[in-house]
């Protein structure tokens, strides 16, 4: 009896043993399981390291890298998903929370196929769907960039997926299924101006990420790129060459939409801000034309005025409720004929987003309120021009000054009112049916 | 071009105004200045960010709120009770003012303001909150992100917020029923 028992103690002990083997075995061979090896040393020179930060914002990694609040690019933002929620990584050279120990290669594997150095799958809130387009030359530019920064000691998030969302391994399949060599144009073009808008669009501003509809397992749908889409509160519109026309967009709006956050059809609010702020701003001015011209194509289609209401209808709902609640709470500020204030209030009429067929954004604004922000006043800043104006502000000592000083890029310069203009939902329907009613 | 003439009834610190004609469009700032000769409340900004024009807008279910007379439309008050600033202390029957609230007292001995400017708005903001504090307690340890956060939108030139937050904590800590244990 006891040399039975000891017997199956014996059996089952083998059986453990062998389990963790084999699942050891099979770890290594699945994943490389690297998280030690030594500090990545990178000497680039210093034109590589500036095109690695240009192209490092171009593709605007800081927006979620950064945490609120947080150290640039040392990770933290959670992203709320219907699966759960992931959290941005360090991306800083630390060695044990950021990618110190990472090679170009390792750094090109996740940008290119969706790989973590150790061997793991990354999931597709990283961006690699849309980066796998990058060239090799430009990731490695990013790479020496990034390795050059101070490292930081911020510990990564665990990420908080659901079962089975939570096995990494399952990407591998989506991958299979989901993960393309290159995206779809979204317009027609063939002009240098135009290949490298799309390079610019499709890869490197990973656009269609948000602007893209998604399917029931998350991934694009590809053949309604740039259509639209609600990923959060505010929904990324219909950035088609079609859409942007119906809404009055021209290349020159935008241009200054993309490069300062404000163009004659509205301004930036909800996550493209960070966008513009973080990224798009930076761009060259050629860059900016580029991303106009792929985005409505080499022959843009005419933008659509706004029809002019019927006035029998305007004067049939001259006394109604909507039109009532518009001037008691929005003409204060956007004006009785809806031409808001120049360079404070947005205009409501021919306003991009009360022209888009879905009122969703519209009332996630009067809900809300879209907060008060900074725009950037002056773009491609030299840092001659930032030391002059450093100089002029602090009385000539101004040697010792870089632009980082000033928080070029991090939207600094412009400490504007911190005041929420948020309205009350009182009378939020009323005021809808106001901005029909006055044929904004 | 004729400019739509809309009636406008208000009680404002209890008395009733109106029915009067209002240019259609016109701030209610406007029609507390150059129509009833109410010129306590503050233009400032005039886009609504100082707060200094702020009014309470006392609800039907006893509650109250700050709205800015600057930027909303004088129709938004049709029907609605207000107090300004011109209703704060208490008066006799021939209008001469007997006591000063108890924000208007705690802003003056702490000297709280210079210019004064904004202080209607932050007489407002303050009433609005003690009596906010009145129906729902806070406890003691929070008055002070309490009072942060009532008082936050409202923006002083001369002073730096100090002196203005320091006096509403106090009458708030000071007047019993305002706060409970605990923080």
């Amino acid at each position: 009896m006891r040399v039975r028992r000891r017997r199956t103690f014996l059996i089952a002990a083998a059986i453990a043993i062998a389990a963790v083997a084999a699942a050891a075995f099979a770890m290594r061979n699945l994943l490389s399981g690297r998280t030690g090896g030594p500090m990545q040393v990178v000497s680039a020179p210093p034109d590589v390291v500036a095109r690695g930060k240009y192209l490092a914002e171009a593709a605007d990694c800081a927006a979620c890298h950064t945490a609120p609040g947080g150290t640039p690019l040392a990770g933290g933002l959670p992203m709320p998903s219907g699966y759960g929620t992931i959290y941005a990584t360090n991306i800083t050279p630390d060695p044990d929370n950021g990618i110190g120990r990472w090679s170009a290669d390792d750094f090109w594997r996740a940008l290119h196929d969706g790989v973590r150095r150790d061997g793991q799958q990354l999931y597709p809130a990283m961006p690699y769907t849309s980066y796998r387009g990058m060239t090799r030359a430009d990731a490695d530019a990013i790479y020496a960039y990034l390795m050059q920064m101070r490292p930081m000691k911020v510990a990564n998030r665990r990420t908080e997926l659901n079962f089975p969302f939570n096995i990494r391994l399952g990407m591998a399949g989506w991958n299979l299924l989901f993960l393309h060599d290159s995206l779809p144009a979204v317009s027609v073009g063939s002009s240098p101006a135009w290949q490298r808008g799309r390079y610019l669009v499709n890869v490197l501003g990973h656009c269609g990420e948000c602007h893209t509809p998604r399917g029931i397992v998350g991934e694009m749908e590809l053949s309604r790129s740039f259509t639209g889409f609600a990923l959060g509160r505010v929904a990324a519109p219909d950035i088609t060459p079609a859409g942007l026309a119906a809404r009055g967009w021209t290349a020159a709006a935008l241009v200054a939409f993309l490069g300062r956050g404000l163009a004659r059809q509205g301004s930036a609010f909800g996550d493209m801000h960070p966008v513009i702020m973080l990224s798009t701003r930076n761009l060259t001015p050629a860059d900016l034309d580029a991303v106009a011209t792929y985005l409505l194509g080499d022959s843009p289609p005419a933008p659509t005025s706004l029809a002019a209401p019927d006035p029998a209808e305007v004067a049939a709902d001259a006394n109604g409720a909507g039109r009532i609640s518009y001037v008691a709470l929005c003409a204060g500020c956007h004006g009785l004929e809806g031409n808001g204030m120049p360079n404070t209030v947005v205009a409501m009429r021919n306003n991009s987003t009360l022209r888009l067929a879905d009122p969703r954004n519209l009332i996630v604004a009067m809900l809300d309120g879209i907060g008060a922000e900074n725009f950037p006043h002056r773009q491609h800043a030299s840092d001659a021009w930032l030391r002059r104006q450093a100089k002029r502000r602090r009385g000539g000592r101004a040697r010792e000054l870089s632009a980082r000083h000033l928080g070029r890029g991090e939207g600094r310069r412009d400490s504007g009112c911190r005041a929420s203009l948020a309205l009350r939902p009182c009378g939020l329907t009323d005021a809808l049916e106001g901005t029909t009613a006055l044929g904004y | 071009m004729t400019i739509p003439i809309r009636p406008l009834t208000v009680t404002i610190n209890g008395r009733q105004h109106g029915p009067m004609d209002v240019p259609e469009g016109l701030m209610m700032i406007d029609v507390l200045h150059e129509m009833l000769g109410l010129t306590g409340s503050r233009l400032g900004c005039g886009i609504g960010i100082c707060h200094a024009c702020v009014v309470i807008w006392d609800r039907d279910d006893q509650t109250s709120e700050e709205v800015r007379t600057c930027i909303t439309g004088a129709g938004f008050f049709d029907g609605k009770r207000i107090r300004t600033i011109e209703g704060t202390a208490q008066t006799d029957e021939r209008g001469e003012i007997v006591a000063l609230s108890p924000v208007q007292q705690a802003f003056l001995d702490q000297f709280s303001f210079q210019c004064g400017y904004c202080t209607p708005g932050f007489v407002n903001a303050a009433t609005v909150l003690v009596e906010r504090l009145k129906r729902a307690p806070v406890p003691r340890g929070e008055v002070q992100a309490t009072v942060a956060a009532a008082l936050e939108t409202h923006i002083c030139r001369c002073t730096g917020y100090v002196r203005y937050y320091q006096a509403v904590r106090d009458v708030i800590l000071t007047t019993p029923g305002l706060t409970r244990d605990g923080t």
